[in-house]
């Protein structure tokens, strides 16, 4: 098998130089999405008749909350590819996905939250898939600052690498045992965010525009970042000070 | 110590009614459990690390999987049995409902020792770091909320007359996990931070 494809992405330059070309293509198609997606959740799909206007903070949170699931086996693929072929591209991706999934955490709860105390009449409650949530948010903080405290940068990337995959291990046991731990203490019939299936196409259709505008938001800010990531990496590399010069 | 420390300070701080205290106490016991591992964990590779006897045990024949899970059960026994052995007592102290008391020791017992095996790759990914209690706090906390969670669900499942086997057969499990995969992380986490 040819693997040209797979080394091609140890360069920086040549993911600098591609993901440039891909930068306006994704931004177009995001506020494309988000456009529609927004205009048409807040304006034309009806309202809920219990949860009345409320209900169309759904179309931020539950993209935001599918999108924060992510990171953390995002982090780990990532993590085990530079442990095991030295990419120097996936360690870039470790680092910035890190605080980034930490603020998409942060919005999934505070969406949640202000969802929460229209509809369930309180800001927090400790239901097994928040609780699994801020957990997470806890875990990325640590990640966050244990490549903060290590200063050495081919220690910290490899400490880090490993750290998201215990983490991405460790999720799925937290996910598991606080919904055991919170089904057995208290139902979480009244809570569950499932798609009701008796909900027509009207309603989920425009949910399919903003997870697919969420996911590219996502998309690009990880693309930006790891950029200027390697922007900064790379400054004393040739294509870098002649990148500078021409701009 | 440090446990019976901890687990004074809940009904000082709470109420030192019996009958809030017993319904709280396995969980005030757990969480001194938990507060305790973390606070021995750093003596785990600190004092090898420092004078060098760490750099010494990596480069010996020996696989450092085993010489990682040897350091944790030395370390468990003088930091985590004794916080089972005292258990009983701090639990009597706290009007710690009666009838639990054997699945009180028997899940420190089996969870103790997978605090130590967690908290051991928190340990080794921090070793070389100078302030690094509230990392080693943040890093190892969550993950041991499963084992937290495991342990107090299945005391109170007792005080409801429920069948024990179960619950004590997915810590017996959360044990064996940690046994197996644990020190292969720590022994990783080791020598990222040792070089």
């Amino acid at each position: 098998m040819d693997w040209t494809w797979f080394h091609k992405w140890g360069s920086p330059k040549w993911f600098y130089e591609l993901s440039g070309k891909w930068l306006p293509w994704l931004v177009g198609a995001m506020v494309t999405c988000l456009l529609i997606g927004v205009i048409w959740a807040l304006l034309f799909v009806p309202q809920d008749y219990q949860q009345g206007l409320t209900n169309r903070i759904f179309y931020v949170h539950v993209p935001v909350a599918s999108i924060s699931l992510a990171f953390f086996p995002l982090m780990a693929i990532a993590g085990t590819i530079f442990l095991v072929w030295r990419m120097k591209l996936a360690d870039v991706v470790v680092k910035v996905a890190a605080p980034l999934g930490a603020w998409f955490t942060a919005l999934a709860l505070a969406s949640g939250s202000i969802w929460g105390v229209d509809t369930w009449g309180t800001w927090w409650v400790w239901d097994g898939r928040l609780t699994s949530l801020l957990l997470q948010f806890f875990l990325l903080l640590g990640v966050v600052s244990l490549r903060t405290a290590l200063e050495d940068s081919e220690g910290a990337a490899r400490a880090c690498a490993l750290l998201s995959i215990v983490g991405g291990i460790n999720v799925v046991v937290i996910k598991y045992s606080v919904d055991w731990w919170n089904t057995l203490h208290q139902p979480s019939s009244n809570f569950t965010l499932a798609t009701d299936q008796a909900n027509g196409p009207e309603i989920w259709v425009p949910l399919i525009f903003m997870i697919v505008a969420v996911y590219l938001f996502f998309a690009i800010s990880l693309i930006l970042s790891t950029r200027n990531e390697i922007l900064q990496r790379e400054k004393r590399a040739q294509w870098v000070i002649d990148l500078v010069a021409k701009s | 110590m440090f446990f019976v420390l901890v687990a004074t300070l809940f009904p000082i701080g709470i109420s030192p009614e019996p009958e809030v205290l017993g319904e709280i106490s396995a969980g005030v016991l757990w969480i001194s459990a938990l507060l305790a591992s973390l606070l021995a964990m750093d003596n785990l590779f600190r004092a090898d690390f420092e004078d060098g006897s760490l750099e010494l045990l990596m480069l010996s024949p020996h696989p450092l999987y085993f010489l990682v899970l040897a350091k944790n059960v030395a370390h468990w026994l003088v930091s985590g049995l004794p916080v089972v052995l005292v258990s009983p007592l701090i639990a009597y102290m706290l009007n710690f409902p009666e009838g639990a008391y054997s699945t009180l020791v028997l899940t420190l017992l089996l969870g103790t020792p997978v605090l130590s095996l967690l908290g051991s790759i928190g340990v080794a990914l921090t070793v070389g770091l100078g302030s690094r209690g509230l990392i080693l706090a943040v890093i190892t906390l969550p993950m041991s909320v499963p084992v937290l969670i495991a342990g107090t669900l299945t005391v109170s499942q007792t005080l409801e007359g429920a069948s024990l086997s179960g619950y004590l057969a997915i810590m017996g499990a959360m044990l064996v996990a940690a046994f197996t995969l644990a020190p292969l992380a720590s022994a990783a986490a080791l020598r990222i931070s040792v070089n």
